[in-house]
């Protein structure tokens, strides 16, 4: 048979030539597609923004959480109250004795006094103590700082029994609580995205079985000229991943504005609640949720082609 | 270039549709594949290009044994061979040219190398003015040109056509299967199943018939009608 008349390219621009193209190729079809089922794949859209949002506020309020539980850890501390009329010495041979204690950081004297204007800065200008009782009801107190929150029980176990101590208290209920918290939302958010995830694969398998439709002549014809398989789905693929980066968009853009304008609110009105910045949460929530969206479009394509799609 | 040994086709339903078919096909023959509607051409052209597996039997196409062609290699099967329909299969948004260049795209070839190829896979049909017309501002007949040179434009050794006369009348049907002729005397190897009766009788080829499944036939210069 004859040869063509046009000038022999070196064989890997010539595979890269047609790479181009078939890239070309999906990324028309995509795009018509997009165009032809427009309000399937809006609903497409919308239902997996609809199933990402709830992932990205469960990361983002996970992160918040870990936050104000490292703040707390911070702040856990055992502090022993002083009996009445422990004099400066016992205090002393006290203080030196419970810094001998394992796990223990550092131990601090809080004078009545010091206690009562630490008091009444938490409280703010609102309140006036001194309005409410006519003398100071603290007693004195040592504050014992930890190496590990977790010695906190140990800890407040040993200093109890020593002479001149009144009673002991710590904080480490409340980091725990806020761990069991941590988890729950954890868990309610992974069910709610997999609930949501499911209908939004749903969806997509259905707006891409629409396109298998639209496009059954052509893939018939693409299959009898000996079209490689990868060639007739990557636009199916393409379309779906495409959903998936759309309704990642939009989560994302919900998300942070979302997350801007409560970070605004609380700052105004709970300035000592413990936030994270945006800079520490945000990006890895929206990397989350475009690798959450792509898996699902991608998903959902692949299971529509594997249904729909006669080889 | 075909090879079919015992070839037995029982679709799901329970139809027979070929029963024990042995068939050869040597390189550059041009075989008619005769017999009345419901007779097996076409699940035995079905077999050849793999849209169907045998149930029993042996079937080989250019020295590829097409019953265990794993499925990943049916695009190079299928690449070896021109496939012709009655219904012409061409796209209707795309123009003559687009409808032959297609085949080219879809399969990766070099896009330098796309147009020269189509362009002159539509001279060999004798539609190279009308490589911009749209298949409905053409006739049955150019439509069936143009999906002929499709079929050719990646060279294969092998043509199969599927009553390709089908919707024409037998002034163009002639044209059609001269085209065929031609195509076969530059070395293709082509199998035309049809119950066009006119062709068969004048253009004495092989001829292979089919009936109820079972091959009845085989004859060289044959007519539609058996002589014995």
């Amino acid at each position: 048979m004859r040869t063509t008349g046009s000038t022999p390219a070196r064989p890997e621009r010539r595979a890269l030539g047609a790479l181009r193209a078939a890239a070309g190729y999906a990324a028309a079809e995509a795009a018509a597609a997009f165009r032809r089922n427009g309000l399937m794949s809006a609903a497409a859209v919308s239902t997996i923004m609809a199933a990402l949002l709830p992932v990205g506020a469960a990361v983002v309020l996970g992160a918040n959480l870990r936050v104000v539980v490292a703040a707390v850890e911070e702040q856990v501390q055992v502090v022993a109250y002083l009996q009445d009329g422990v004099d400066q010495t016992a205090r002393q041979r006290l203080v030196a004795r419970i810094r001998t204690l394992p796990g223990v950081r550092r131990v601090a004297f809080v004078a009545r006094d010091e206690a009562l204007r630490r008091l009444q800065a938490a409280l703010g200008e609102g309140v006036s103590l001194r309005d409410v009782v006519e003398t100071n009801p603290l007693p004195d107190s040592l504050e014992v700082a930890l190496l590990d929150p977790r010695q906190a029980r140990e800890v407040a176990a040993a200093v109890r029994p020593l002479p001149g101590v009144e009673d002991v208290t710590y904080g480490a209920q409340a980091v725990d609580r806020l761990l069991a918290l941590t988890a729950l939302l954890r868990a309610a958010g992974a069910s709610a995205a997999a609930l949501l995830g499911g209908v939004a694969v749903i969806i997509i398998m259905n707006t891409i079985r629409l396109t298998i439709i639209a496009r059954r002549q052509e893939i018939e014809i693409m299959q009898l000229v000996g079209a490689s398989p990868w060639y007739v789905r990557s636009p199916f693929v393409l379309e779906g991943a495409l959903q998936g980066l759309a309704a990642t968009a939009l989560a994302s853009l919900m998300l942070v504005a979302g997350y801007l304008v409560l970070l605004d609110r609380v700052r105004q009105t709970l300035p000592f609640l413990p936030l994270a910045r945006p800079s520490e949460v945000l990006p890895a929530t929206v990397l989350a949720l475009s690798l959450g969206g792509v898996l699902v479009g991608v998903g959902g394509s692949t299971l529509a082609l594997r249904r729909y799609l006669q080889v | 270039m075909i090879r079919l040994q015992g070839v037995t086709k029982r679709y799901p339903n329970g139809l027979l549709a070929l029963n024990e078919v042995s068939l050869s096909v040597a390189e550059g023959e041009f075989v008619f594949l005769i017999g009345p509607t419901g007779a097996g051409k076409s699940t035995l052209l079905r077999l050849l290009y793999r849209a169907e597996i045998p149930t029993r039997g042996r079937i080989t196409v250019a020295g590829r044994d097409v019953t265990r062609l794993p499925a990943r290699q049916v695009p190079a099967l299928r690449r070896s061979m021109g496939i012709v329909f009655q219904d012409f299969k061409l796209l209707p948004h795309k123009t003559a040219y687009e409808n032959v260049a297609f085949a080219l795209q879809v399969t990766g070839s070099p896009p330098e190398e796309i147009r020269p190829r189509a362009l002159q896979a539509l001279e060999v049909v004798g539609l190279a003015d009308r490589a911009g017309a749209l298949p409905w501002q053409l006739s049955g007949g150019e439509q069936q040109r143009v999906s002929i040179a499709r079929a050719i434009v990646h060279r294969p050794p092998l043509l199969l056509a599927d009553e390709p006369t089908g919707n024409l009348d037998p002034r163009t049907s002639w044209e059609i299967i001269q085209l065929l002729s031609r195509i076969n005397l530059r070395g293709t190897t082509v199998l035309v199943a049809t119950h066009n009766r006119l062709v068969v009788d004048i253009l004495r080829k092989r001829v292979v018939e089919l009936a109820g499944g079972t091959l009845v036939r085989d004859e060289d210069y044959g007519l539609y009608a058996s002589q014995a």
